[in-house]
């Protein structure tokens, strides 16, 4: 057997790491994956090859978020080396080793939002976010797309690239009004200087494989051919499977290998997915085998012949009907009704509760709105754990204006007392400090 | 005493040892169409002067099987393969007669759908119609539930040979499985020819000790049991050079072997002086097995490859294309760089002269431009793939956190040098890598020496789930109950009191019963939020090493 395309696969499954010992985010999680592509032979597939992950280093965070108090106050050294493993698959794929790369790590990421104060939906850092990152910092690429297809709308990526236009990030999940976190309605499409570069496509439970597929067809693959991206990230969380125990879907793995196979996407990172015996071992060979290109037709879960998947009729309609209102806001996009006046601030007051660390968090995020770049941003925010602190953000391609603008917020906030912690992210000048 | 025979690509090697170190060797050439007439000449050549009722232990390291699979000489095998959810088994097809069956195990061993029997009863009339007299039965997951496995092997009745996937190794890898199952059922008839007549010959000698085969991880197991497992006896040789080079320096650092050949270099690497085994297992003929190896890597780099000239850029290998041009060749080689610049004197030293100055007119280059820059890139080739395979060991994929941080790193402080030109090369060798490089004794023999104190290895997987109270050693056939209550310390024991109980079956002395825990893992298996088992494995092994009783005769 020969990949069509080749594939590096970094698994770190951390067999000796969990939230809690019954937590779904356990030691346990990856076990029978692991049995499953070794049993297969997966490995031994020429062109497919394991690679170990790397250690994400605290500058690789900072880049990314702001961390109160510090970086190593909100990480383990699970979530540096999961942050490592997305970072090794950026860095196959950027450098030409492989043609695609599969992270195939945990802890998981994509509820880890630009502020980090601790755990939030099993998520501490945002593991995609700092490949991004990665990404932009050491190769030139410029525009990214990121697909997010786990169950839970990933808040932590949307959060992070809000005002960010050259990150495109479409996320399908169950709709927030019946599952956690309960965002991503289709409104929810970006700041005002990134605007339709965020998009939400909430899904009906008990939505099948016809239902995801429809929405990949008619609204994720046209929008990411008009954004038209350089590189194309899947957030391959694994729950909308039909026998996930924390949520109401029933897509299955073969409808993920044919998603895989129709998003062609260059770099995947396991997100979430806790069926951990019916489901991960056939998800996961399944995405495997799609983004090598090799069949995966005779890939089923084990009660799959016995289920009834098919999708009902209502359902489909309301699909249809969503799939179309998405495209139409998507469309509006482009020409916006109204637009803010360049060097104002736009602010926005927003309440995050950390479920997984029982923290409330309040924050006061303003962006200088900008028609020369993404914009400077500022973050003011306090929680039950950590008094008010202060993150400023000069932007990639930042014009000299935001870059001015920033070191007189920073100058500001230093000479006064205000803030415990403040963080500053300078992509200009590669510096990122706490002060 | 003990008798230690490696037949190689070229040479056959014999030593016998005793007290006094070598006490008889025999170097000579293989006979690739005829194999037991090489070995009978090499028992006649060291048996001649010695007390044959005082060999307490004779090893063979043989090319057989790995000639009669790399030719094809292999009997047709009639394969009986069911597969599960997950890539279709007619991607592994092998053979002439491969039959798949439906039936499917999943990863935890639960049978899903059960085994099509009209589907099998047809394919066994098929089989036996055309005569098929070996079998080979592999089912996916028959390391977690070998039911199937045995319900076909038992269907199949009386036939001359079957190979039962499970019994061959409790790894998972179906396709490896496939593989492996096929070359052992394959080679089992010519193999068990060739081990009578040994064995024969061997008793005509007046020799009564145990007889053993060596294995490509570098250890032996009796020949009674490698006439079922006729595939374990494939790729010994380099095993044999690396157990040798163990027995000849008291290895306990991380390090490096070179056996440099005529045609091939092959590197073996070792940390904290133990040689390291291939994760998987080894390949042959295109396919990858479950067969347990040592990790060594042969490059086409060795004494008589080909000096070539490119414009002014000097290269050498892979190509051999006969001897040297001192042994009586056509083409100058490293042999003869080496001679022309004084390094050796080895044989007719006018004729390598020759050689090169003929290139040397060709290309307008000195003789010693072209001798050095031979070398030089014969060095950088080595050194190379040396780097390399360190740096793929390092980079090895782990799984625990602890693992991660804490996993060893190997970084080589010696060299071991063995091989023909072993001696001349070695302080161009510690300058192009700046490391010790040592170059044993009896050096051209190391091979034959490493069969002859070979310990015997035996590897195992123990699996078990205490949500099902089942516990298996697929490769010991071990498939039993335990309670709700087993622990990970349980399973330890378990697995040690089976490996001894095995290695008491083989008649492994009680001193050479060293069992080593490789890994263990016990996982709680979570069902909503509640604790509903464990999932506990533990992998063991008697690793490749030298016999005790040769460490004293050796004095190491």
């Amino acid at each position: 057997m020969k990949a069509q395309s080749s594939l590096g696969v970094v698994f770190f499954p951390a067999f000796d790491w969990a939230i809690h010992p019954l937590h779904p985010e356990r030691e346990e999680r990856l076990l029978y994956t692991l049995d499953q592509l070794n049993e297969e032979g997966i490995f031994d597939v020429e062109g497919i090859t394991q690679y170990k992950p790397g250690l994400a280093t605290p500058e690789d965070i900072m880049r990314t978020h702001f961390c109160f108090p510090d970086v190593s106050s909100v990480t383990t050294e699970s979530h540096l080396i999961s942050a490592g493993g997305t970072i090794k698959a950026a860095a196959l794929v950027l450098d030409k080793i492989v043609n695609k790369s599969f992270a195939l790590v945990r802890p998981p990421g994509h509820h880890a939002m630009k502020v980090v104060h601790g755990a939030r939906g099993f998520c501490n850092i945002n593991i995609e976010a700092v490949m991004v990152e990665y990404i932009r910092e050491n190769y030139p690429v410029k525009k990214i797309a990121i697909v997010d297809t786990d169950c839970h709308h990933g808040d932590g990526t949307q959060d992070i690239y809000w005002h960010d236009k050259d990150i495109l990030y479409i996320s399908l999940h169950q709709d927030g009004r019946t599952l956690y976190p309960g965002t991503g309605a289709i409104h929810e499409l970006g700041g005002p200087n990134a605007l339709g570069t965020t998009i939400n496509i909430p899904l009906p439970p008990n939505t099948s494989d016809e239902g995801f597929l429809m929405a990949m067809k008619r609204v994720v693959l046209p929008i990411l051919k008009d954004f038209n991206p350089d590189i194309i990230i899947n957030s391959a969380g694994q729950d909308n499977h039909y026998s996930d125990p924390i949520t109401n879907m029933n897509f299955s793995a073969s409808g993920y290998a044919q998603l895989t196979d129709m998003l062609n996407a260059d770099i995947a990172v396991l997100e979430g997915g806790y069926s951990i015996q019916g489901a991960l071992p056939y998800v996961n060979l399944g995405i495997t085998l799609a983004m090598a290109g090799l069949d995966y037709s005779y890939v089923h879960e084990p009660d799959y012949a016995i289920k009834d998947l098919t999708q009902d009729h209502e359902i489909t309609k309301y699909i249809k009907k969503l799939c179309d209102k998405v495209l139409q806001r998507y469309e509006e996009c482009k020409k916006p009704s109204f637009k803010l006046m360049p060097g104002n601030y736009d602010v926005r007051k927003k309440e995050i509760y950390y479920d997984t660390d029982n923290i409330h968090e309040m924050q006061l995020e303003s962006i200088m709105v900008c028609d020369q770049c993404r914009g400077v941003l500022k973050i003011e925010t306090t929680s039950s754990v950590n008094p008010l602190c202060l993150g400023i953000e000069i932007p990639s391609g930042a014009c000299d204006q935001c870059i001015n603008e920033g070191y007189r917020l920073l100058d500001h906030a230093l000479a006064g007392n205000r803030y415990k912690y403040v963080q500053l992210i300078d992509r200009i000048n590669k510096k990122y400090v706490m002060y | 005493m003990y008798l230690g025979l490696d037949v190689g690509g070229t040479h056959t090697d014999t030593v016998i040892i005793d007290n006094s170190g070598v006490i008889a060797k025999s170097k000579i050439a293989t006979t690739h169409d005829n194999l037991l007439s090489c070995i009978t000449d090499s028992f006649s050549a060291v048996l001649a002067n010695v007390d044959p009722s005082k060999i307490q232990r004779v090893n063979l390291s043989t090319t057989l099987t790995t000639n009669a699979i790399i030719q094809n000489k292999c009997e047709k095998v009639g394969m009986f393969v069911s597969g599960g959810p997950g890539i279709h088994p007619a991607s592994y097809s092998i053979g002439d007669f491969y039959y798949i069956i439906d039936g499917q195990i999943d990863h935890r061993g639960t049978e899903i759908t059960l085994l099509n029997l009209k589907q099998l009863d047809k394919a066994i009339k098929k089989c036996k119609k055309k005569g098929i007299k070996v079998y080979a039965v592999i089912s996916k997951f028959s390391t977690r539930n070998p039911e199937h496995e045995q319900l076909i092997a038992q269907k199949l009745g009386d036939v001359d040979f079957i190979s039962v996937g499970h019994r061959i190794s409790g790894n998972l890898n179906f396709p490896r499985r496939i593989a492996t199952a096929y070359y052992n059922t394959a080679v089992w008839r010519l193999y068990n020819s060739f081990s009578y007549a040994v064995a024969e010959s061997l008793r005509a000698w007046g020799v009564t000790a145990p007889v053993n085969i060596l294995k490509a991880d570098g250890g032996t197991i009796p020949l009674h049991i490698s006439q079922t497992m006729p595939v374990e006896s494939i790729l010994s040789g380099p095993a044999a050079s690396v157990i040798g080079t163990m027995a000849l320096c008291n290895i306990t650092e991380d390090a490096v072997m070179l056996d440099i050949g005529g045609t091939t270099c092959d590197i073996a690497l070792f940390a904290d002086g133990a040689p390291l085994i291939e994760k998987d297992g080894i390949r042959i003929d295109d396919r990858n097995t479950l067969v347990r190896s040592l990790k060594t890597k042969s490059i086409g780099i060795g004494g008589d490859s080909v000096i070539k000239i490119n414009g002014t850029s000097v290269t050498t290998g892979p190509e051999r294309l006969g001897m040297s041009m001192a042994e009586g060749g056509n083409n100058p080689t490293i042999i003869d760089a080496l001679n022309v610049l004084k390094r050796i004197n080895f044989m007719d030293t006018s004729r390598s002269m020759e050689g090169l100055l003929a290139l040397g007119k060709k290309y307008r280059l000195s003789v010693d431009d072209i001798a050095n820059a031979a070398i030089t890139y014969a060095m950088d080739v080595i050194y190379n793939a040396v780097m390399a395979m360190i740096e793929e060991v390092n980079a090895r994929p782990v799984y625990t956190i602890y693992e991660f941080l804490q996993g060893k790193v190997i970084k080589p402080k010696t060299i071991y040098l063995i091989g023909g030109p072993a001696k001349t090369l070695s302080n161009i060798i510690a300058r192009r890598f700046g490391l010790n490089v040592k170059v044993p004794q009896h050096c051209q023999v190391a091979n034959a020496i490493g069969a002859a104190v070979a310990r015997t290895t035996v590897e195992i997987e123990l699996f078990a789930d205490t949500q099902r109270c089942r516990l298996l050693i697929p490769n010991l056939e071990v498939n039993t109950r335990i309670p709700a209550g087993y622990t990970l310390d349980n399973a330890i024991d378990d697995a040690k009191n089976y490996m001894i109980q095995y290695l008491t079956t083989l008649g492994v002395d009680e001193k050479e019963r060293e069992i080593e825990i490789v890994d263990t893992y016990s996982f709680n298996m979570v069902k909503g939020f509640e604790t509903v088992g464990k999932n506990i494995r533990v992998r063991c092994q008697v690793k490749p090493g030298i016999l005790h009783q040769c460490k004293d005769i050796l004095k190491i």
